[in-house]
């Protein structure tokens, strides 16, 4: 299990102020769960998330992946970026061997693992292919791939769809919950779409800046629906999801008051 | 039928061979071809000089004429100049120029990249490198050769000093344009401190790295002849000094002409060199 317990960050801000970018966060993400941040720009998701990878100390609290204190980035996770972090002079298969290249894999073995994750993630036919020759979401594959392909007990997603158009999102949503289903991995994904976290997740945490904060926490079942039924239509036009969709956009767009006057489900 | 439904079945143009194809308006040159214009400027440039040299503009002694450049190559080419080869004037400074280029890169990218890397490295070496490389190499010139005598070494130190600056300020570019994101996705992936330098710092660096030694190159060419300027018995540069102490511009105009191939031809391996180790240049 990977467990945030009462993180927080502060960054120093301008004429010697600090700027309190999470407050005391608290977070389970068990086996076979998607766990997604929502919330706008601002509220520390993705300063929680770079927390989990290693990428940022904390200020306080502490965070434990299967009761091992997280310190520095490490292949036990894996990460998605929103940005694509390829590298231009190595091929797509060989991006996504790129760790276990670094794990000492002998060629043979790293090259067959990787053309598996390719079919995988749809891209049998690009192993040859340079990055840039791919469009975004081929990209964002290669980068689900890649951060695969290490088998990492959990996959850190920071925004890996919010550049792309929103067709191609659609298709990498349902990608992404296939690669779920199949793989089992739990997931921590960040967004600021509030249709991409209830269609995702199976726990939603809203957070709120100023401090960065957790406001509000729902557990849903509609992606494990989908994973089954595969009928998006049925989900989005479920009264269950757009409930869901206006009371997390009354607490994105009015955080501090919806934490006071909403009973259900907030820390 | 409604006018909506007409208007889309309009008569199509006819299939005449070829449509005429648009792209969105240029600004600047965008890639237009340059080629042609640019050897028929060359070509005019040499008709120029053969019409000032025929009807006697300028007096030889200033601007001699293209064919007595070209009698005086061939018999440096033959008889060779001041008592060398034409061969071994070219290659003794081909030897410095290379050597040069070698110690300055061998040099320039690991302490450039240390720089970028290291706090104290930064710190201890940007003082004398700051203070060193804006100065031109004729000024240091006389301090080589009074510390390393007048022979080789004194030369090709010269040539070192102008080379290493550009090459040892591009591996710092280099290090600066790594984006902390594919540092981050490395570590992510399990990379070791070593793993991180080999395969993601290093190409990440090369780009740069090669801009500079293109750079570079360009210097050495361009201070070749400072550098045998003094107590020389061999080389281009020297060829072109010593045909100046006899006025003998024909000489002259040889020498440059042989450094313009040669730098020419160097910047061209340079380009081929580029297009092979970092083909991604620009494509990301």
């Amino acid at each position: 299990m990977l467990r945030v317990q009462n993180a927080s960050v502060f960054f120093p801000g301008r004429d010697g102020g600090v700027i309190h970018a999470l407050d005391r966060a608290s977070l389970d993400i068990d086996a076979n769960s998607v766990v997604v941040a929502l919330g706008a720009s601002g509220c520390g998701k993705s300063t929680l998330l770079n927390a989990i990878a290693g990428f940022l100390p904390l200020s306080d609290g502490r965070i434990t992946l299967d009761g091992q204190p997280v310190e520095r980035p490490g292949a036990d996770r894996g990460v998605v970026f929103q940005k694509d972090t390829l590298l231009p002079w190595k091929s797509v298969l060989d991006n996504v061997a790129l760790g276990l290249d670094f794990a000492g894999l002998p060629l043979r073995e790293r090259r067959d693992r990787a053309a598996e994750l390719l079919r995988l993630v749809g891209l049998e036919g690009f192993a040859k292919s340079a990055p840039h020759e791919l469009s975004g979401g081929m990209r964002q594959r290669v980068g689900i791939a890649r951060a695969l392909a290490t088998d990492p007990k959990i996959l850190l997603m920071d925004e890996p769809f919010g550049a792309l158009d929103s067709l191609t999102r659609e298709q990498m949503q349902e990608l992404l919950i296939d690669v779920w289903a199949r793989t089992g991995k739990r997931i921590f994904f960040i967004t600021h779409s509030i249709e991409e976290a209830l269609f995702l997740g199976t726990t939603v945490v809203v957070m709120s800046p100023r401090p960065g904060r957790i406001v509000a926490r729902f557990d849903l079942d509609f992606v494990r629906r989908f994973a089954a039924e595969r009928d998006v239509r049925a989900i989005l036009s479920d009264p269950a999801f757009g409930d869901l969709h206006n009371r997390i956009r009354d607490l994105v767009h009015r955080p501090h008051h919806a934490t006071v006057h909403r009973g259900e489900t907030l820390q | 039928m409604t006018d909506a439904a007409r208007t889309t079945t309009a008569p199509l143009a006819e299939p005449t061979a070829r449509p005429r194809t648009v792209a969105l308006r240029p600004f600047g040159l965008d890639g237009a071809r340059t080629g042609p214009i640019s050897a028929v400027t060359g070509f005019l440039l040499i008709a120029v000089w053969f019409l000032v040299s025929h009807y006697r503009l300028v007096t030889p002694l200033f601007l001699p004429a293209p064919g007595e450049v070209a009698a005086q190559f061939i018999a440096i080419l033959e008889d060779g100049y001041a008592g060398a080869t034409l061969g071994e004037h070219v290659s003794a400074s081909l030897l410095r120029i290379l050597a040069a280029a070698l110690i300055a890169a061998s040099l320039g990218i690991p302490l450039g990249l240390a720089m970028g890397l290291n706090r104290w490295a930064k710190g201890v070496l940007d003082t004398p490198i700051e203070f060193y490389w804006p100065l031109p190499p004729l000024a240091y010139l006389p301090l080589m050769i009074i510390w390393l005598g007048i022979g080789e070494v004194s030369k090709i130190a010269l040539l070192t000093l102008a080379m290493f600056a550009p090459i040892c300020l591009s591996a710092q570019a280099g290090l600066r344009s790594l984006p902390i994101e594919r540092v981050n996705a490395a570590l992510s992936l399990g990379a070791t401190r070593w793993q991180l330098f080999r395969a993601i710092v290093l190409p990440s660096a090369l780009p740069e790295i090669l801009t500079g030694l293109r750079i570079a190159i360009g210097v050495g060419w361009s201070t070749l002849v400072a550098a045998e300027l003094i107590a020389a018995t061999r080389g281009i540069g020297f060829m072109i000094m010593s045909a100046s102490h006899f006025l003998a511009t024909d000489v002259v105009f040889v020498g440059i002409g042989i450094i313009a191939a040669w730098a020419f031809a160097f910047s061209y391996g340079m380009r081929l060199l580029e297009s092979w180790l970092v083909p991604w240049k620009g494509k990301t």
